[in-house]
């Protein structure tokens, strides 16, 4: 568990040196608080009509989950960004051998690395959410639905950062480790587009969307089969990159 | 005793037995033995392409071998990889420098990195500054350093949890004649208590710290054997005005004269090239020069290698 924490730390001092970090986080938050206001704004010219109507929506619905789900969209981009150079900046820069000759094991390597990026994600996502929070000083918010909604987007940015570390290893290139966790989140985000067009929405393809198990948490619904669904997806890409790292051993390229 | 020499030695800190790898369909090293002991350290010779690099990253355990095994202390580096590696400290042929961090947290990290116990990081830290002779860039971002203070702190990486076993590829690369010149003397220190591999193309680093030498061709381990005593008492001597007879000086066992002004010469045993430089004055022909004869290793090297050592 040390060791492990030893390399994610040291991921979060080394991010934190990058002005690369700090611009993504900055340029992040310039967007979310756009949106936000801008959600704020309709808010409050809907706001007088939405008295009349029994069951009306709140701030919560109608402010914090857009955000958050907007917030999700944007993950799809930002978190390949941040895992790319994960393995695949150490590879190009000729650092993974003070990694690979530790005593470590490929898995706590892999997994300190998935921690120290996830831990930066997070931490982005956590300050966007101060700001429907902030809605609790004139309001008062939905909490509940609130922290389901984090714990749906916690999940998701978990998943998608470990495929984004699943491709940092494969790739040798960072560019590529980027493209290629885009294109996979991507791909599990639409995977079931067309089944929903062609009106279905409870069959196995509708299963594998990441979609899907997020949907129910913007709602206030925790439901456990979602909860296993992005852990799955989560441990099977890092005990593949972990494969990666093995393979990197035995048949280097 | 023990036949220092063979390859296969008792109670050896690292040892490769039979040791091959095969990359891209190639055989880049092909059946090694090879023993090391604390104490002792080992020049790994051979021109480019001859599977130097490709052997230290197989006895860091960075790279597993295709054939064979290599052993720590008796345990497989493959079998039992989180406790050996613990006990390697290797410098691969680019230093793998966190740039963004100053020389002391990169250092720190590689420390517990080896699991020195976090009470002994500042000073095992600090030792490893001292050796590596880095207190004037410890506060520095190593992205701004130059090239030798950066393979400085690399050999400072491999040596910061006083591992068992150093591995240290091209450690001289990029250092200039004067670091060059402490870098001999760092692993000689380290050579008195640890078992040190060192890979090079500089001959006179290999007779000047090395206690044999190995010598690999086309992946094969060509020579084996202590480095040649007689390169450590054998110099050349150039002289202002022509010597007479340079085995009429003070020490001097044995000497050719290869022109009016140079010897090829070989001292008694315990002679010293202060006395040899004493001697020379004292017979009023004036010291012009003095420098190491490296001739038998370089004619050992190049009668294996020597075709293409030519070539490049």
């Amino acid at each position: 568990m040390s060791d492990l924490l030893l390399v994610a730390r040291h991921e979060w001092r080394r991010l934190a040196m990058q002005p690369f970090a700090w611009s993504l986080a900055a340029l992040l938050m310039a967007l979310m608080a756009w949106q936000f206001l801008l959600g704020l704004q309709g808010f409050l010219d809907v706001a007088p009509r939405l008295g009349g109507l029994a069951d009306a929506p709140g701030a919560t619905d109608l402010i914090a989950i857009p955000l958050l789900r907007s917030l999700s969209n944007l993950l799809l981009l930002l978190v390949p960004l941040v895992t790319m150079r994960s393995f695949a900046g150490e590879r190009r820069a000729g650092t993974l051998p003070l990694l690979l000759a530790s005593g470590l094991g490929n898995g706590r390597i892999v997994l300190g690395k998935f921690t120290g990026a996830l831990g930066y994600v997070l931490a982005l996502v956590a300050l966007v959410l101060l700001m429907p929070l902030a809605l609790g000083l004139g309001s008062t918010p939905d909490y509940g639905k609130l922290a389901a909604a984090f714990a749906g987007v916690a999940l998701f940015a978990a998943a998608l950062t470990a495929i984004g570390v699943l491709c940092s290893a494969w790739a040798a290139q960072p560019a590529l480790a980027a493209a290629a966790a885009l294109a996979a989140g991507t791909l599990l985000a639409i995977v079931d587009a067309g089944a929903r067009l062609e009106g279905i929405h409870n069959d196995s393809i509708n299963y594998l969307a990441l979609g899907t198990h997020l949907e129910p948490f913007f709602r206030g619904i925790v439901a456990s089969v979602d909860i296993v669904y992005f852990l799955l997806v989560t441990g099977v890409a890092l005990v593949l990159a972990a494969r990666r790292l093995d393979a990197l051993r035995t048949r280097p390229d | 005793m023990p036949d220092r020499n063979n390859p296969l030695m008792d109670n050896p800190a690292l040892e490769l037995v039979h040791v091959g790898r095969r990359l891209a369909g190639r055989l880049v090293v092909d059946a090694l033995d090879l023993g090391l002991r604390r104490g002792e350290v080992l020049g790994l010779l051979g021109v480019n392409g001859a599977g130097k690099s490709t052997t230290l990253r197989m006895m860091a355990g960075v790279l597993a071998p295709s054939s064979g095994s290599v052993r720590l202390d008796g345990e497989d580096l493959h079998e039992h990889p989180a406790r050996a590696r613990r006990h390697i400290g290797y410098l691969p042929e680019v230093p793998p420098l966190h740039a963004e961090l100053t020389t002391l947290e990169y250092l720190r990290f590689c420390a517990r990195l080896h699991a020195v116990p976090r009470g002994g990081v500042a000073a095992a830290v600090e030792r490893a500054v001292e050796r590596c002779d880095l207190g004037e860039v410890r506060s520095r971002v190593i992205g701004t350093l130059s090239k030798g203070w950066r393979q400085r702190i690399g050999i400072a990486q491999a040596i910061v949890h006083e591992p068992a076993v150093i591995i240290l590829d091209e450690p001289a690369s990029g250092l200039d004649p004067v670091q060059a010149l402490k870098l001999r003397g760092l692993v000689r220190g380290l050579g008195r208590d640890h078992a040190v591999v060192v890979s090079t193309h500089v001959l006179p680093d290999v007779a000047a710290c090395c206690d044999r030498v190995a010598i690999l061709h086309r992946g094969v381990l060509r020579h084996l054997a202590p480095v040649p005593a007689a390169a450590l008492g054998r110099y050349i001597v150039a002289t202002a005005r022509p010597l007479a007879d340079a085995t009429a000086l003070a020490g001097v066992a044995s000497a050719e004269r290869l022109d009016a002004r140079r010897w090829r010469v070989a001292l008694r045993g315990g002679g010293t090239a202060e006395v040899l430089a004493a001697a020379v004055v004292a017979s009023g022909a004036g010291l012009a020069g003095l420098a190491a004869d490296e001739t038998p290793l370089e004619t050992t090297f190049l009668g294996i290698a020597g075709g293409e050592a030519a070539a490049a």
